[in-house]
């Protein structure tokens, strides 16, 4: 095996070490890794805790949406029912639609993310695990104050993918859709959050030998995930920016009149919207793909085909989206190449469902709880991805589209690829952090019931949909034979229903918190998480040399337990895990971990009431929450960025890595690094809308500002650019060196702002008005989108420059120094190509 | 309150429901997609049995299955070669297929401007210059036997127009014309509904298409054409003074008079529909005034305010007008 | 009629008036085709539900048809078909109904009592 970073893989040879292990380390590693006690439940920042609050959440609102179905499948289940009044049901579809999708569905498998793959790659915990923390509770406060909305008839009413111009202040002036739009922005924050911490996590803090090969699936799933957030989100992320400074200012970037259009949205939207889709399956999948090799007793067939449909699905999903946009008259050139990508999408699932058959064959599947469900997912994704590929046909989705057939192929697609899985993850994974397992009695009936549930729900919604019933109806006319199949659904969304709530009452029955004393691996699993953990998760981190190490090695478990393998104890008296590298996990440094705190919280809490607020427009309340959610963060950061004493510590055997590392190797790099892709994400699909825009209306564009101004924003910027890097030089020259960069870095946001101004008073003297037309509108988007970026660079200068005033910079302590340069750097070269694009390319 | 409608009804209507109207074509431009349909069901039905042989043989079969299925080769087979095989020959298909249904109409086809409003259908009838010839509202008549071409375009929000048995819906949105052809083989009416969400009253945005033979639908232009007679009995002579004192007017177009607002249906022949509101009441004097003075309630949300301020007297006479606008 | 009261009385709820041929079940399914629903709530009628005219909601137990008329059967299957013969400043116009049609609607009116 060849190196990657330099370590000698024979080191590997020392563990299992021998010989006894010093008395009190156990209780050292116990009282540093100790259980929250009362209120510490609030601000504890483990995963073991946090990761189970999120599952937690999730659940309630995906019990919360589903009661919003059975009251919209009661109303349905006759002819001109008079249950929900129209403008009601309205919202509810529109609620169910999005708190399924934004706060069941993706927080769902972020949640088992955070509680599973520490356990998985037996780190520690995840690298960022306040940023956790924080994602949890932004989307806790804020996800109960938006479906709060309800109950004061204020909940968006305009569906869950709320075209404009039907959201736009003409036709939705009230502040329904603001809710829509602002409380979707704080769990987009959530997510990115949370994905940041998957992709970091995954690359950097596996157990030392746990290659790429050799990473469990669900990890591989979890990976692409995150990396499809960083690049989805983004897109919804504009476009909701977007709609509310259209709603908000009047900038019309949706409005055809002045030069918008409302196909933008729609671009937007989808861009997002389909890979979301995937984002919501893979997970499931790599869920799929641990457990059924576990209740067949055999490893997966074909891992790494498995892994490379994986990285296609990712792939192709974001050449799929306009297959949303079928009947919005797309030129056929287009209409055919979405169509073809379509097509190819459902391969890798295939790959997928084959790989399962394959391994349930080479096994002996036991019909236990988890392998019930998996069963029932394998079945019922396949019939909704044979739909899928039905309106991946252009001219059947002509017919299809907006019906009821969509309605069933989505709830296939969804049920049986996400939430079906996700019970079997439930059932399987619950052993691992309770005294008891999950009844398998009840677990039979709990399944049959949705198993039948579902078919007898949906199957029926592919003939209403042929029979012509469009979806969003709040009700029908008689007469039409639709009343049959809709009463038949409306039965079935109860059989359902009744599994659901016999799970939730098993559950509370059942389930007891517990790290150490769990039930165990009742099921049989192969990897990671089956070794014996407890709050710091497994006592000592293990060597791995094969995919299913537990039953590859049968003294794992114990020589693990007694702490024979990597940081056994504490190596340096704090929280910390070892950091290793992205291709062979070879240990890197090892991270010092955060401590319980109430900043995350209070960042969270601001966060949640800045974007809330916003929306009832209390606009001084909501200006508080975001200083208070400002100063949280800040000070959550003073903490962070210390070294430790020793430079090298011991993390067993007598190995010994650094404790403090910067640049790339480091995981606050990788951070850096991957939200820098999101904001270039933002800024990329800001250019498609200007492109777009400009495609669209050229005839209302107005000439650019003159040369000079040209030249000086350009040229602004690139000295912005320019001057970040000279500081970067400076901190390491001179024994003042933190004072000169300083300073520099103050001079480098005066540039900057400079250019930004310059910028944007050439275009009010060339007579360009936000109002006026598309270009306007996303013109300013630009401008508005650096102002932003450049607001962060104030806050960070004035941060940086604090921390030097503190000695807290210098050339060895400089990771704080280092992730701010990046931004400077990348926020200059944004404004230049910014400014760049829109003087060149209307060419007039 | 619900009217107890028993199970043997209800299926009895759902059967007789059958074919359900998407796949019971009528014309040319659904065809096709029909025969595309089926071939799909039976993919699909095919696959799904597929995979649950396979998934039983992989749960119950014999040691000999089990060898066979347990492998990598069952995944480059079932899950690589075969859905590549069945996708690419679906998708030669389908693309075919668009491109024919996507054709630009020739020149001098007959061309039906529909512009989609909160919640109705604004119907233009264009000649041959491009000029709109005729107004009307919910209601499309055409010549059975030729394609007609409908330009779509919206005054407001998204809407989708789609007759189900006679071809594909397509989006209408604001800024943009788009293009559906759709031809009926034989005379009748075909319903067709609102397929893109658009607020409020969404689920009550119907409309009809009348396919007529060629010879009654010139009969139906001619009449259309001929300027309609003023009101001839007492009650519909009042009605057409309270129609214009009340300022319906305003939004409501009826040629040949001082009517000519253009926010709501035109009203020339409104007593000629076969329905009120969009596809949703039947058309009579009674619903006429009913609709008049309230169709708030009947259909929530709709731009038109309820008119309480007329006496019952007024109403009933307003009522008369409307139907004898023919 | 006294008779018929005094049995409402004490059977707790009137019989249905009697028009010979009438079928109150056709009745039902006539109102709601021709629309009966736009102006009025009328039990059995999903929707719409009218507010123009008054709620028909125990019709069986009223006196009187619009205030005016005694509620008879035949002045009723006159009313519901053709209301401005009988009252000519009604709002209520006359309906697309035959005769025998008018009837099964009264029929259907006489079925819904008072709760």
């Amino acid at each position: 095996m060849s190196s990657e970073t330099g370590f000698d893989p024979k080191l590997y040879d020392r563990f299992p070490t021998k010989g006894p292990r010093p008395k009190e380390e156990l209780s050292e590693l116990k009282r540093i890794w100790c259980a929250p006690r009362k209120w510490e439940h609030l601000t504890v920042v483990n995963n073991n805790y946090v990761g189970l609050y999120y599952v937690g959440a999730a659940f309630l609102f995906f019990v919360l949406a589903g009661v919003l179905a059975l009251v919209m499948r009661t109303q349905l289940a006759l002819p001109l029912n008079g249950v929900l009044p129209q403008e009601t049901y309205n919202q509810f579809f529109t609620m169910h639609g999005t708190v399924m999708m934004f706060l069941f569905a993706v927080p769902a498998v972020e949640a088992l993310a955070v509680l599973l793959l520490p356990q998985m790659l037996a780190a520690r915990d995840l690298p960022f695990p306040r940023l956790s923390a924080y994602a949890f509770w932004a989307y806790l406060v804020g996800g109960l104050a938006f479906f709060c909305s309800l109950f004061f008839g204020l909940a968006p009413n305009g569906g869950w993918f709320m075209y404009p111009p039907l959201t736009s202040k003409t036709f939705s002036p009230g502040i329904n859709a603001d809710f829509w739009l602002l409380g979707i922005g704080f769990i987009e924050i959530s997510a990115i959050a949370g994905a940041i911490e998957i992709i970091v996590g995954v690359l950097k803090t596996r157990a030392p030998g746990m290659t790429l090969d050799k990473l469990p699936i669900f990890a591989w799933a979890m990976l692409v995930f995150a990396v499809m957030i960083i690049i989805g989100f983004p897109s919804i992320i504009l476009g909701t920016l977007l709609l509310e400074l259209e709603r908000a200012l009047d900038w019309p970037f949706f409005d055809a009149a002045r030069g918008g259009d409302p196909v933008l949205w729609q671009h937007l939207f989808w861009f997002f919207g389909h890979p979301e889709v995937y984002i919501i399956f893979l997970p499931a999948a790599g869920m799929m793909s641990m457990i059924i090799p576990s209740v067949a007793q055999t490893p997966l067939v074909g891992y790494r085909m498995v892994v490379l449909a994986l990285l296609a699905t990712g792939f192709i999903s974001f050449g799929v989206w306009a297959h949303h946009m079928f009947t919005t008259g797309m030129p056929t050139i287009s209409v055919n190449f979405f169509s073809a990508a379509s097509m190819a999408v459902s391969v890798p699932a295939g790959v997928q469902v084959f790989s399962w058959i394959a391994t349930v064959a080479a096994g002996r599947m036991k019909f236990n709880t988890p392998g019930l469900f998996a069963l029932g997912s394998l079945i019922t994704f396949t019939m909704g991805g044979l739909t899928g590929v039905m309106v991946g046909l252009v001219p059947f989705d002509w017919q299809a589209h907006d019906t009821y057939f969509i309605v069933a192929h989505l709830h296939y697609v969804l049920i049986g690829g996400m939430v079906f899985p996700l019970f079997a993850a439930l059932y399987y994974w619950t052993p691992m952090m309770s005294l008891n397992a999950l009844s398998e009695r009840v677990g039979r009936w709990v399944f049959w019931l949705m198993f039948s549930g579902m078919h007898v729900a949906f199957l029926p919604m592919h003939l209403t949909g042929l029979m012509g019933m469009p979806r969003r109806v709040y009700t029908y006319l008689p007469g039409r034979g639709w009343d049959l199949p809709n009463m038949i659904s409306t039965i079935g969304a109860f059989l359902i229903a009744a599994g659901v709530l016999l799970f939730c009452i098993d559950f509370a029955r059942r389930f007891r918190f517990s790290a150490d004393a769990s039930a165990g691996n009742i099921y049989g699993g192969g990897t990671l998480e089956w070794l014996p953990t407890g709050l710091y998760s497994t006592r000592s981190i293990p060597v791995i040399s094969s995919r299913y190490p537990v039953w590859d090695d049968p003294e794992l478990a114990k020589d693990v337990d007694d702490g024979r393998y990597f940081l056994p104890g504490t190596a340096t008296g704090v929280r910390e895990t070892v950091v290793t590298s992205p291709l062979n996990a070879e240990p890197q440094y090892l991270q010092r971990m955060p401590t319980p705190s109430a900043w995350h919280v209070w960042a969270a809490v601001g966060t949640a009431g800045f974007f809330l607020l916003l929306t009832v427009q209390a606009y001084a309340a909501s200006i508080f929450c975001g200083v208070v959610a400002i100063a949280a963060v800040l000070r959550w950061l003073w903490d962070t960025d210390r070294p430790l004493k020793d430079e090298t510590a011991d993390i067993g055997a007598g190995i010994r890595v650094p404790t403090y590392v910067t640049g790339p190797s480091s995981h606050g790099w990788w951070a850096m690094v991957i939200l820098l892709i999101v904001v270039g994400m933002i800024f990329a699909m800001l250019v498609f809308s200007y492109l777009f825009l400009w495609s669209r209306r050229p005839d209302l564009w107005i000439a650019p500002p003159s040369q000079s101004s040209f030249l000086l924003t350009t040229s602004g910027y690139l000295a912005a650019a320019a001057i970040p890097m000279l500081a970067s030089r400076a901190l390491f020259k001179w024994r003042a060196g933190a004072f000169v960069a300083t300073v520099l870095m103050i001079a480098a946001t005066g540039v900057q702002g400079a250019a930004f101004w310059q910028d944007f008073a050439s275009w009010r003297a060339a007579g360009l008005a936000p109002e006026a037309s598309g270009q306007g509108a996303t013109v300013y988007g630009f401008l508005a989108l650096q102002g932003c970026m450049l607001a962060i660079c104030v806050l960070m200068t004035g941060y940086l420059a604090a921390r030097t005033a503190c000695g807290m910079v210098d050339a060895r302590r400089r990771a704080t120094f280092d992730l701010i340069w990046m931004f400077f750097v990348y926020t200059a070269l944004q404004g230049f190509v910014a400014a760049m694009l829109v003087r060149l390319a209307p060419g007039s | 309150m619900w009217r107890p409608t028993s199970i043997p009804s209800m299926l009895a209507e759902a059967l007789a429901g059958w074919p359900p109207p998407v796949l019971d074509p009528a014309g040319p431009f659904n065809t096709p997609i029909v025969v595309l349909s089926w071939a799909l069901f039976v993919m699909a039905a095919g696959v799904t049995l597929v995979v649950a042989i396979a998934t039983g043989l992989a749960l119950f079969g014999g040691p000999t299955w089990k060898r066979r299925l347990g492998g990598k080769r069952l995944v480059w087979i079932g899950g690589l070669a075969f859905p590549l095989v069945v996708l690419s020959v679906l998708l030669v298909w389908g693309l075919t297929l668009t491109s024919r249904l996507s054709e630009a109409p020739p020149p001098g086809e007959m061309r039906v401007r529909v512009t989609g409003e909160v919640w109705w259908w604004r119907v233009a009838y264009l000649d041959g210059q491009g000029r709109e010839a005729m107004q009307d509202a919910n209601e499309i008549h055409i010549p059975t036997g030729r394609p007609v071409t409908f330009e779509l375009e919206s005054a407001d929000v998204i809407h989708a127009f789609w007759i189900p048995r006679l071809g594909g819906k397509v989006d209408m949105i604001p800024g943009r014309r788009n293009i559906a052809r759709l031809q009926a083989d034989e005379p009748g009416v075909y319903a067709g509904q609102c397929a893109e969400f658009c607020g409020g009253p969404h689920a009550l945005m119907g409309l009809v298409v009348v396919a007529h033979t060629p010879e009654n639908f010139e009969r139906w232009r001619q009449s259309r054409l001929a300027p309609s007679a003023p009101p001839a009995d007492p009650l519909s002579q009042r009605g057409a003074q309270v129609f214009e004192q009340s300022g319906c007017g305003a939004c409501h177009a009826i040629a040949g008079t001082t009517a000519n607002g253009m926010a709501g249906p035109d009203l020339t022949h409104v007593g000629s529909r076969r329905s009120l509101g969009a596809g949703i009441l039947p058309n009579n004097r009674g619903t006429l005034a009913g609709w008049t003075a309230d169709s708030q309630t009947i259909k929530p949300g709709n731009r038109m305010p309820a008119y309480k301020v007329l006496s019952g007297a007024d109403l009933q006479a307003v009522a008369a007008y409307l139907e004898s606008r023919r | 009629m006294m008779g018929l009261v005094l049995c409402a009385c004490e059977g707790g709820k009137v019989q249905p008036r009697a028009l010979s041929g009438a079928d109150a079940g056709l009745g039902r399914d006539i109102a709601e085709r021709v629309g009966c629903g736009a102006c009025h709530q009328i039990p059995g009628i999903a929707w719409p539900q009218g507010k123009v005219g008054p709620p028909l909601e125990g019709f069986a137990d009223r006196a009187l048809i619009a205030g005016r008329f005694p509620n008879q059967p035949e002045t009723l299957a006159r009313f519901v078909r053709d209301a401005p013969s009988l009252s000519p400043q009604t709002g209520m116009p006359p309906m697309p109904l035959t005769e025998e049609e008018a009837r099964h609607v009264a029929a259907y009116l006489y079925t819904l009592n008072a709760r």
